[in-house]
């Protein structure tokens, strides 16, 4: 058993270490030789440990018990975002080991909270690689390995199932791993497109990369301190609002729309929702923040890239919103807790649970009025969605409790209720930014460590949608439970 | 002719009865020694105690020398194999099986549909089916068909346009006092009256038969001048805006679908939901089985579906139901279907549709008060029957509680009249009257005594049930 997580561990770490080849040649590139040392070590290391563990243990037979399934992915993230630090912390930009996790892991969970205030000093190999942490982050390091290599046969379902977001998972073909290879391509394709048209815009091919890779992950990393809004082209902001959006779609429905089933697409009831709420929070803050002083162009551009970016979870910024009207202010707060679609790169708590709640807060309205009606919960259009609600309802509960539980961290360190309350929405929600002290102008660097770890772990159950690391510690403290105990025998 | 049937229940009885009425040599299988008994107590002919399925037992009977074979137990699937294993020894009986299930159903209906369309051999008819009877199918569409036209009574639908609508006449009618010579002089009719049904028992009618209040008519007319039939028999036709179905089983769940209207949506409402032009129609559906009602609530999301009972007090007056246009009890309970039909139209339903055991049923539910009493079972008794009567005869429609047979037929060329004047007919014994005949140019009208009939026209008659050498003669064998 151990031995078949072991392999599976190594497998996934060979694949995302791999990741590391272009930050790698950029610093190449830019001969700078140490910062390729940095990156070539690592790389290195973890190849051998792959190769030399694929070499060991290749004519065992590959047993993967299901049920630790929800625990091994759990680790594998934890290992995953200790090893992304490994090149930032000896690039020496970080003055701690904390500050190079909590930035690994802000980077794979695709929050995009930052504990340095300077960026652009940094390396450009560095600032890749901390939008790469997203982009990998942001549909799954799991997916990856198991689109790359067939290693997880049977139980890979399971795996990608733990990591995926949203409360009802599919398979979009029969087997897992053309499914998973569909979404990576489709995902590639989508960074690409960013990426040119990017570049087109005007920017640099390493600035581009790097922006595609921090807005497909909804991420939310900068290679900039003042972020897109620091390149001062509304051409890019733009690109980046409508690439923000894209990214917090559902990626199953650009597999549908590629299969040519747009009446499936266009009858998402994720979809409409999303539509619905991203066009009337631009509508009601444009009205609001509108006054003659800007021009009305600068004010809808800023808004909408805005609202994008907090819906989507990215949290790239052009303007400061905590500096809007306070009704403004509190449409974003609102937005902070709705997160993107099921299975896209956004985390929050997802449109997807919100539809599901409100149909049947409607469905329980409809019957107090006639009590003898059935009713039925029709998502997509399609029936038999009701063992879902008890499932949405306690995930919701169970989110909001770790966010109280986040805030109550963050006043214990010394934050302000409303700094804190905002931080933990957006450390669990995977946003970045949040308000107060910690507004998207400010950093999170001047936190203190204790707090730092625990805004690490609301990032990553965030991310893992709270129960895969909820279950992992459960399991874990069972375990220990349990050998403690004298085993009983049962005679037969 | 020699015809096998399989099963004794209510509708191989019935079959059977009408089957040795018209002199048919009939082989009654079924394995339950109860039914066995009071079959060959109440029916003249050869009632077998075993089952129908084997081909041992079949052969024994004389399977060999028969002509029809028809499966009418209560299990799909025996009637469906029992059809193939005769089919795989004697391809040419004709077999027919009652299939209540919809999925085969369907699908064997549109295997024979491919096979009457395809020119190939090699398209066969499902388990070597000539004809499946579902009773379900048929009493929905019967029930849709009152309803799209008023809920005014029974109607048939005789194809090429024309229907036949069954109805009583009200004591403001203009009809009444006269008789059917003076039919004709009444301003805007231009209908047949094909049978009449006063207290006295069912006739055809004559010139002088006299139309009186409370009479039965059954009157064919154009498909759009229904209305029109009803009007001059004083009887309301209104369209409905809020339908109640009682009883979502077999028949009623079949009917939800043709009742209720497709909300067809637009790319925008796709996307953005809402609701623009509703379907004016809003359809309830009440059943006491939850279970049922989920799915029926899962499977139609444009009507209201309540888990109850129709005879609650308090859930009737909570919906407010007692306030419907219509009243449908479709339930499988039939009794409960007439009490519930009768008891809505009491508290204020405007119109009442009920399903009902059989056309026994008709009068009661007349005298109750109920406008449209649909029959299970007799549809199923007529398409066997269609089948049986020989490739000259396409349909057969049983009204007046089996008195009369409306037939729809082809002239052969084979028949004495062909190519006379409907005026030579005089000469043939028995009651009939032709309703329809279409003539060469592909026109359907009702008759007179100029129409020539035609080798190959269609032709639709009312004759007294059984009376099967007058059809003969006119069709042509």
């Amino acid at each position: 058993m151990l031995l078949s997580i072991f392999r599976v561990l190594t497998y996934i770490l060979g694949i995302a270490g791999s990741a590391l080849l272009l930050p790698l040649a950029v610093a190449l590139v830019d001969s700078d030789r140490r910062m390729a040392l940095v990156f070539l070590i690592p790389l290195l290391a973890v190849w051998i440990v792959a190769i030399a563990f694929w070499f060991a243990v290749r004519k065992r037979p590959k047993v993967f018990d299901v049920k630790s399934a929800f625990g091994v992915v759990g680790l594998i993230w934890i290992v995953i975002c200790a090893y992304g630090s490994i090149p930032l912390y000896f690039s020496g930009a970080f003055p701690s080991f904390s500050d190079a996790i909590f930035e690994s892991v802000s980077g794979f969970t695709t929050t995009g909270a930052s504990v340095l205030q300077e960026v652009e000093t940094l390396p450009r190999s560095v600032n890749l690689w901390r939008c790469e942490t997203h982009w990998l982050g942001g549909m799954g390091v799991i997916a990856l390995a198991v689109a790359l290599i067939p290693l997880l046969g049977i139980g890979g379902f399971r795996l990608i199932k733990a990591e995926t977001t949203g409360p009802d998972k599919e398979k979009l073909t029969s087997f897992i791993a053309n499914t998973a290879k569909s979404l990576w391509l489709i995902y590639v394709m989508l960074t690409v497109s960013q990426m040119l048209l990017l570049h087109f815009a005007g920017l640099g091919w390493v600035d581009s990369l790097a922006h595609a890779f921090s807005t497909m992950g909804t991420g939310g990393f900068s290679t900039r301190n003042a972020s897109v809004g620091a390149f001062g082209l509304p051409a890019v902001e733009w690109i980046c609002t409508i690439f923000m959006l894209l990214a917090s779609v559902n990626f199953a429905l650009y597999y549908r729309l590629f299969t040519g089933r747009l009446r499936e697409v266009a009858g998402d009831s994720e979809l409409r929702a999303l539509i619905i709420v991203v066009l009337s929070s631009i509508a009601v803050v444009t009205l609001l923040e509108y006054n003659a002083s800007t021009p009305f162009s600068q004010t809808f551009r800023n808004v909408a890239f805005q609202t994008s970016s907090i819906v989507s979870t990215t949290g790239f910024m052009t303007a400061d919103y905590t500096r809007w009207c306070p009704p403004a202010q509190v449409v974003i707060l609102l937005l902070f807790f709705i997160g993107g679609c099921s299975g896209s790169t956004a985390g929050g708590v997802k449109v997807i649970r919100w539809t599901i709640l409100a149909k049947e807060i409607g469905n329980e309205m409809h019957r107090i009025v006639h009590p003898h009606q059935v009713f039925t919960l029709r998502i997509n259009g399609k029936p038999g969605h009701e063992s879902l609600i008890p499932v949405v309802a306690s995930f919701i509960l169970t989110y909001f409790i770790l966010v109280l539980a986040t805030t109550f961290a963050g006043a214990i360190a010394g934050l302000d209720v409303f700094t804190a309350l905002s931080a933990a929405a957006s450390m669990v929600g995977n946003i970045g930014p949040a308000f107060g002290q910690l507004g998207p102008t400010a950093n999170y660097g001047s936190l203190s460590t204790a707090l730092k770890w625990w805004y690490c772990f609301a990032m990553l159950a965030g991310r893992l949608e709270i129960y895969t690391l909820l279950i992992m510690i459960a399991r874990g403290y069972q375990s220990m439970y349990t050998r403690s105990l004298p085993r009983t025998r049962t005679g037969t | 002719m020699t015809i096998f049937v399989i099963g004794a229940g209510f509708t191989g009885m019935q079959l059977a009865k009408m089957l040795v009425l018209e002199r048919n040599k009939v082989v009654l299988i079924d394995n339950d020694a109860e039914k066995v008994r009071h079959a060959s107590d109440a029916l003249d002919c050869t009632v077998i105690e075993a089952d129908g399925n084997s081909i041992d037992v079949l052969e024994q009977a004389g399977i060999a020398s028969a002509n029809a074979f028809v499966a009418l137990t209560g299990d799909d699937e025996v009637n469906m194999i029992a059809c193939q294993i005769v089919d795989s020894a004697y391809p040419d009986i004709l077999k027919i099986a009652r299939v209540r299930n919809y999925a085969y159903y369907s699908a064997v209906d549109s295997a024979s549909r491919r096979k009457r369309t395809s020119s190939k051999d090699t398209v066969r008819a499902m388990y070597g089916m000539d004809a499946m009877v579902n009773p379900d199918v048929e009493a929905a569409s019967a029930i849709h068909r009152a309803v799209e036209y008023g809920a005014v009574g029974n109607i048939i639908d005789l194809k090429n346009d024309f229907m036949l609508t069954t109805l009583s006449v009200g004591s403001d009618s203009v009809l009444v006092g006269r008789c059917m010579r003076e039919l004709p002089g009444i301003d805007g009719w231009n209908f047949l009256v094909a049978f009449a049904e006063p207290e006295t028992g069912a006739l055809i009618p004559r010139g002088d038969t006299v139309i009186n209040p409370g009479d039965t008519l059954g009157v064919v007319s154009q498909t759009a001048d229904v209305a029109q039939v009803a009007q001059f028999a004083d009887a309301t036709h209104e369209t409905f805006r809020r339908i109640v179905i009682f009883g979502a089983d077999r028949v009623g769940s079949m009917l939800i679908p043709l009742i209720a209207e497709k909300r067809r949506s637009t790319l925008w409402q796709m996307i953005f939901g809402g609701k623009f032009p509703e379907s004016s129609r809003e359809v309830i559906v009440v059943d006491r089985n939850a279970v049922r009602c989920h799915e029926i609530a899962e499977k139609h999301p444009n009507v209201r579906v309540l888990c109850g009972d129709i005879t609650d007090e308090a859930l009737m007056s909570e919906e407010d139901l007692y306030s419907c246009d219509l009243i449908v009890a479709a339930s499988g309970n039939y009794e409960l279907n007439l009490v519930t039909a009768a008891y809505m139209k009491s508290k204020g339903a405007n119109k009442a549709v009920a399903l009902t055991a059989s056309t026994a049923y008709g009068a009661v539910a007349r005298k109750l008060g109920i406008d449209v009493a649909v029959p299970m079972r007799g549809t199923v008794v007529d398409s066997i029957l269609s089948h049986l009567r020989g490739r000259n005869v396409s349909a057969i429609h049983s009204v007046c509680n089996r008195s009369f047979e409306i037939v729809e037929g082809d002239i052969s060329d084979k028949s004495r009249f062909a190519g006379k004047k409907l005026r030579d007919l005089v000469e043939l014994d028995g009651e009939f009257l032709l309703l329809l005949a279409t003539d060469s140019n592909g026109v359907t009208a009702i008759p007179n005594g100029d129409s020539a009939l035609e080798a190959g026209s269609h032709v639709v008659l009312i004759v007294r049930s059984g009376n099967t050498d007058l059809l003969a003669k006119i069709c042509g064998k």
